[in-house]
């Protein structure tokens, strides 16, 4: 049994490491939502990443699980518990999260070693980053129509963008992942592992170490998230041309509201119908 | 600068009354059970989303826009959604665009970038106010199960209906830690600026820490509600079939949901034949 428990974690074991880490990333992310932010020209103070949540807990425990629990506590605490879902967008950030959140974990050989959690705290941080940046960046080069022929717009979203980056990494990534991380990683180290029945992790444990299968699932990650941005520009090609379509029938528009006002009288009247015959 | 940092420390302390966030969250999420929008089928609701949800991404036309927005801003009255997450929308909305378009003002643009920053903003507030109106509208074992028949891994499910439980808990528990932490403390004399900033750093220094007993008292929480589950056998009901189809018999597509299909299609055909009369 205790082979067994050394080695890797059981099934349940890292379910409850996805509970844990999905209950506390969100209620931590629920307050970054509500809490405003505060601008001092353009430098921004925000709280904006308790990042150091899963990025202990990756160092800890397995770390794909706490990855995945993490994004999934973003998802559902702080997107759809307040109603800000915003589609397509959360995909990408369901990725980066769990990617960055990933890196740092299996960097981690030994949590006792101060040097390597700090740098894999830093690492996990700027990779998501990174991502986040460049995923932004194409959005709004998509989102906007000519996005070259408005003047100062190109230039102002570059600078925007990559400030933000600096600025996010400098300040929230020091402030609230490194100097956080340093200080929980070995503070909980060896007393949390047993409230969830299991070895704390030593050089020897398997799941450490960045792996080349593990490099390169994280590169198909992050292709998906880049092909979600594709996906869009094409689909965008499609709905235009079908805006196109619609341009050069007016008879086809006035057709399609026919069926629909149709469809609304007939659902309207078979409810009014089904209405008297529960009545009589 | 005075000024700024008490609203500052101000605003900070202000938004950690946690009944208040926590009756909000409440509020959304059991609070408006009675509307026309959280008595429609969750399968219906989600794939309306998917066309609101997506579709304004994609399209530059104008009509199309503001009748689509038109359309999800009457479903967002309907649901009765809580005042809080209106005002989130709100200011995510104007972050999102509001300061690219300072940001373009500065840096030599002049008025034109307006149009095309409205155009976004419109696409924008469309989006999410349709994911406000399924997400803030629905009850939360509603959407699961709607998630759940649309092949949604189950754990994803099983997340929502959790999170919704166990959040009222979790706040109330970091309330204490947190108020425990402050009476130990000895927080510094918070009269000159320099004291100010030591204060607030002092309040997030507080903050940080206080994760430290909520982690360990979340994970024995975490092996208790895990442990409870395998013995109700939740891993293996997770895959089986014949479960889920129990658990969604509950759900039935009647002809109210049709309606509102009908009318939202009426009304996006309506705004396509009005942009191509243009």
């Amino acid at each position: 049994m205790s082979t067994l428990q050394k080695s890797a974690a059981t099934q349940s074991q890292k379910l409850m490491i996805f509970v844990l880490s999905m209950s506390l990333y969100g209620l931590a992310t629920l307050f970054t939502e509500l809490i405003p932010k505060f601008q001092v020209g353009l430098v921004e103070f925000s709280v904006e990443y308790f990042l150091f949540i899963p990025l202990t807990l990756a160092m800890l425990f397995d770390p794909l699980s706490a990855a995945l629990g993490a994004a999934t506590g973003e998802l559902v605490f702080s997107e759809i518990m307040l109603g800000q879902f915003g589609g397509l967008g959360e995909l990408e950030k369901f990725l980066t999260v769990t990617i960055g959140v990933y890196i740092a974990g299996r960097l981690v050989k030994d949590p006792k070693n101060r040097m390597m959690v700090g740098l894999a705290a830093i690492t996990g941080t700027a990779a998501q980053l990174l991502m986040g940046t460049i995923v932004d960046i194409a959005k709004v080069q998509f989102a906007v129509e000519d996005f070259e022929a408005v003047e100062g717009l190109p230039e102002s979203v570059f600078a925007t963008e990559g400030f933000a980056f600096c600025n996010d990494l400098l300040f929230s990534g020091i402030l609230f992942c490194l100097l956080p991380t340093l200080y929980l990683v070995p503070k909980l180290y060896g007393k949390i592992e047993p409230l969830l029945g299991m070895a704390p992790r030593t050089r020897e444990s398997l799941a450490s170490g960045l792996s080349p299968k593990a490099a390169l699932v994280c590169v198909i990650g992050f292709v998906c998230a880049v092909a979600a941005e594709l996906a869009a520009t094409a689909g965008m090609s499609l709905i235009d041309w079908e805006a196109e379509w619609a341009e050069s029938g007016t008879a086809l528009a006035v057709g399609m509201v026919c069926a629909a006002a149709l469809a609304v009288i007939v659902l309207l009247v078979m409810k009014k119908n089904k209405e008297r015959n529960a009545a009589c | 600068m005075e000024h700024m940092m008490s609203k500052l420390s101000e605003n900070i302390l202000d938004k950690f009354s946690m009944d208040f966030l926590r009756n909000q969250v409440l509020k959304n999420a059991y609070g408006n059970d009675d509307t026309i929008i959280a008595a429609l089928d969750p399968r219906i609701l989600i794939a309306w989303y998917l066309f609101f949800g997506v579709i304004p991404w994609f399209v530059n036309d104008l009509p199309f826009l503001l009748g689509s927005f038109v359309l999800v801003m009457v479903t967002t009255l309907l649901a009765r959604v809580a005042g809080l997450v209106l005002f989130l929308f709100a200011l995510g909305v104007f972050s999102q665009t509001g300061y690219l378009f300072l940001a373009t003002l500065l840096f030599g643009g002049n008025t034109s970038a307006i149009a095309p920053l409205l155009v976004l903003t419109l696409k924008v507030a469309t989006i999410s106010l349709a994911s406000v109106t399924v997400f803030s509208g629905l009850d939360p074992d509603r959407l699961s199960n709607g998630l759940m028949w649309y092949g949604c891994p189950e754990r994803l499910s099983f997340s929502i209906s959790y999170a919704y439980r166990m959040l009222p808990m979790l706040m109330e528990e970091f309330q204490n830690v947190l108020l425990s932490y402050r009476l130990r403390g000895n927080p510094p004399a918070h009269d000159t600026l320099t004291g100010k900033v030591r204060y607030l750093i002092y309040q997030v220094k507080i903050i940080m820490e206080s994760f430290y007993p909520l982690m360990l008292n979340t994970a024995k929480r975490s092996r208790t509600t895990v442990e409870a589950l395998e013995l109700r056998g939740y891993r293996y009901a997770a895959v089986n079939k014949s479960v889920k189809k129990l658990k969604l018999s509950a759900l039935k597509v009647t002809d109210n949901d049709l309606l509102f299909l009908a009318i939202s299609a009426l009304w996006v055909a309506l705004s396509i034949l009005f942009s191509t009369l243009l």
